[in-house]
């Protein structure tokens, strides 16, 4: 947990593009809002895998998220049984079930269809949201943050140890 | 774009995954077999085992070898075994968590094959250790209940040993309180004065009463004396009140008793005669006393194996219930949301069975469509194909069944169509009769709803052939009154709880007979009942006993009783008189006496008186006679 954090801070203090961890705590956002063990969060797993992100955000993100869904799964069921219930949509709700396919990603399934279509609405503004924390940060923050005196406490810890072991 | 790509994630992926994939495919194998053998020992009640297990990927599916299903009834016994089962399974929905089977191909099929170890549970042999004492002696009745029912014509003897009887009833009945009643009535009566204290108190009395008091000290003892008797009398007075009323009482009690136990005989005879007619209703029964048997075994028979093959078909109807309630409740994980479709998707479903079965007419092949235990999802019921064709002795057998569990409660129908079977020196195992030869048609419908059987059996004979070698005159008649019979048709129903159906059967072959047996039968009723009505009386009197004897000793005793309660009440009316009264009387009989004695003197002089006129008279008399007599001699 500790090396987790450890490169997630290299990685914030790197030169790392800030799109690449930005996207990475995007992504975390759809496999730690659903339910984790559904077919969408394998494709979501295997993008996390290919492209360079940040894995050790996409992680970190994933856990934050998932402690987020408690939060949420109301909302997301509520949303998923209206939209799944929508007689507006049932000709093609129907023609989705007849296929094998698209019924082992579970899309009938309330807290998997709502809590999918929560993140992939917040997908765009949370990658923006994160990618302008992340500027804001290298810029303005970091050297503030250097100053502080709790950060040359942390500097003096087992935690730097680590941060610098992986930083080198 | 080239930047954005990290390859060695991708090659990490695959890696992960293959590593996944090559998992899953060497766990498999051992979680399907310990999930065979596990939960197919819980529905079967005894070991369930598989030899080999093996996925297969074109198609994909599973291979299961050398699968033992133990008989739970007989241990040592497999209820059905086979050498190889191939599961086609589709893959997606696998990733649902859902098993469909497309096909199941059984081969090597075999039933009731002998095993090398015990089939039975660690549990269940515990608990027959712990009950094997009660089987035993269920068994022991078990065996004589069917000894007896086997049994075609009962005697009196054995009726009535079969037959709770009234008169034994109301005779132990009144045996115990006859025993009550004499021990209550011979107690009183022991209570009582006999013949020599009844003489003493008249001695007594004598003494008291008679004599002259010498003075008033002797009155005042005699009447002391006096007083002690008339208490002890009063007494024996109250004792013989109270033995009058237990007799009255004990014999008001059995004569009561007495008039149903009287009664009873009469009452059994009655009922045993409507239970056990041998005539026309008798005459009914025989088509149930030629093929009964065999109807119970084959119905035993056919129950026992849908008892055993309907947990592996469809669920409980209260299972299904509750696993259509179970995502409703389950709110933190979402509901799935169905539409319609004609690929429904229930947690397991296997779409077809097939199997032949090898029995010893020859192979019935079978198929068995849509196994679930959740019906409602894909509407549709279980259905059971059996065919045979070109079979021994049968020319052909067709079995449809439909276990359908959409709805509670679920019902179970089975249609049965079997014709052409060759019937060759069948033993119909009563009075040593044969049916030499006989062609069969069957067709029989079944209906079980909620543990309960309507099945309904027609078993058509047709160029029939009966013989006996029994010597017997039922035996004999009966072959002759058979030997013109050449077709007849046997109805029967089994009706009630799964467990424990009625059984009944018809027969027109009863009414092709009834004629005749009806004189046969008849004189066999006379004889029977002839037989009954001795051995009831013989009960009755041996529970009567004496009765009449200790009611008559009960009625002298009574009789006895009143004599000696008037004797005894003379005696409580004497009284003793005093010394005052002594004196008056003296002086009473005193002057009574010098009454008499003037009287006897007033007598004597009227007697004188009366005879010195007449001797006046007779002397007057004689004197005019004479004057009379000389007048007439003077005259002439």
């Amino acid at each position: 947990m500790i090396a987790m954090l450890a490169k997630l801070l290299k990685a914030l203090n790197s030169d790392s593009a800030p799109g690449q961890i930005a996207l990475a705590f995007a992504l975390a956002l759809i496999t730690g809002l659903t339910p984790l063990f559904s077919l969408h969060n394998a494709v979501i797993v295997f993008i996390a895998c290919i492209l360079r992100i940040n894995f050790g955000a996409f992680l970190l993100g994933t856990l934050f998220f998932s402690g987020l869904a408690y939060l949420i799964d109301p909302a997301a069921i509520a949303l998923g049984e209206s939209v799944l219930t929508d007689t507006a949509y049932q000709g093609f709700l129907t023609d989705l079930y007849q296929s094998d396919f698209w019924r082992a990603t579970r899309f009938n399934n309330t807290l998997v269809l709502g809590s999918l279509m929560i993140a992939l609405i917040s997908f765009i503004p949370v990658l923006l949201i994160s990618r302008w924390l992340i500027s804001v940060y290298r810029h303005k923050l970091m050297a503030w943050v250097d100053k502080l005196k709790i950060t040359k406490v942390l500097k003096a810890s087992k935690f730097y140890k680590v941060y610098q072991a992986l930083a080198d | 774009m080239k930047q954005w790509i990290r390859w060695s994630g991708l090659v990490g992926f695959i890696a992960i995954s293959a590593l996944l994939v090559l998992g899953w495919l060497f766990a498999a194998g051992p979680i399907i077999k310990y999930s065979i053998e596990t939960f197919g020992s819980q529905a079967a009640n005894a070991k369930v085992e598989v030899e080999n297990i093996s996925l297969t990927f074109d198609p994909f599916g599973i291979e299961i070898e050398g699968l033992q299903v133990a008989n739970a009834d007989k241990p040592r016994e497999n209820l059905l075994q086979f050498e190889r089962a191939v599961a086609d399974i589709e893959l997606l929905p696998l990733l649902l968590g859902k098993g469909i089977v497309n096909e199941v191909a059984l081969t090597g099929l075999a039933f009731s094959t002998p095993r090398q170890t015990s089939g039975a549970l660690a549990k269940v042999i515990e608990d027959e250790a712990e009950s094997s004492t009660d089987e035993e002696t269920e068994t022991t009745a078990d065996k004589n209940e069917a000894s007896l029912s086997q049994q075609a014509l009962p005697t009196a003897d054995e009726l009535l040993s079969r037959e709770p009887l009234l008169t034994e009833q109301r005779g132990k009945a009144f045996k115990n309180s006859f025993e009550t009643i004499k021990t209550d009535s011979d107690k009183a009566l022991t209570a009582l004065p006999d013949s020599k204290a009844f003489a003493s108190y008249e001695d007594d009395f004598k003494r008291i009463t008679s004599g002259r008091f010498d003075s008033i000290k002797d009155f005042q003892q005699r009447k002391k004396e006096f007083d002690g008797l008339k208490k002890r009398i009063k007494q024996d007075q109250q004792a013989i009140s109270q033995a009058s009323k237990v007799l009255a009482n004990g014999k008001k009690e059995l004569q009561g008793q007495w008039s149903g136990l009287q009664k009873a005989p009469a009452e059994d005879f009655n009922n045993l005669k409507s239970k056990y007619q041998l005539d026309g209703t008798g005459v009914a029964n025989l088509s149930r006393l030629l093929f009964g048997d065999k109807v119970g075994e084959w119905s035993q028979e056919g129950l026992y194996w849908y008892e055993k093959v309907r947990p592996f078909l469809v669920s409980a109807d209260a299972e299904t219930v509750a696993s259509q309630d179970e995502p409703e409740t389950a709110r933190s994980e979402g509901r799935f949301v169905h539409y319609a479709t004609d690929r429904p998707l229930p947690e397991l479903l296997v779409r077809q069975v097939q199997l032949a079965l090898q029995l010893d007419v020859g192979q019935v092949s079978v198929e068995i469509y849509d196994i679930t235990h959740q019906q409602e999802i894909i509407d549709r019921p279980t259905r059971i194909v059996a065919t045979g064709k070109g079979l021994k002795d049968i020319k052909s057998l067709d079995l449809k069944g439909s276990l359908d569990h959409r709805v509670v409660p679920g019902k179970d129908v089975f249609d049965l169509n079997i014709k052409g079977i060759v019937l060759k020196n069948y033993d119909v195992g009563a009075m040593g009769l044969k049916l030499d030869r006989s062609q069969l048609d069957i067709i029989g419908q079944a209906e079980l709803i909620s543990g309960e059987v309507d099945a309904n059996t027609i078993a058509q004979f047709t160029r029939a052939k009966f013989s006996s070698k029994d010597k017997t005159q039922v035996a004999v008649e009966m072959a002759k009154a058979l030997a013109k019979i050449d077709h007849f048709d046997i109805q029967g129903k089994a009706k009630g709880a799964l467990t424990a159906p009625d059984i009944s059967i018809e027969s027109d072959l009863d009414t092709q007979l009834s004629q005749a047996f009806n004189q046969r039968l008849k004189e066999k009723q006379q004889e029977l009942e002839a037989q009954l009505k001795t051995a009831l009386n013989d009960k009755l009197l041996s529970y009567g006993g004496d009765y009449k004897e200790q009611l008559k000793a009960m009625d002298l005793a009574n009789g006895s009783l009143g004599d000696k309660q008037a004797k005894l009440k003379q005696l409580a009316g004497s009284e003793l008189s005093s010394f005052q009264d002594q004196q008056k009387a003296d002086a009473k009989r005193k002057l009574e006496q010098e009454k008499k004695a003037q009287q006897a003197k007033l007598a004597e002089e009227k007697r004188k008186a009366r005879a010195k006129a007449k001797a006046a008279a007779d002397k007057k008399k004689k004197q005019l006679e004479k004057e009379a007599k000389e007048r007439f001699k003077k005259l002439f």
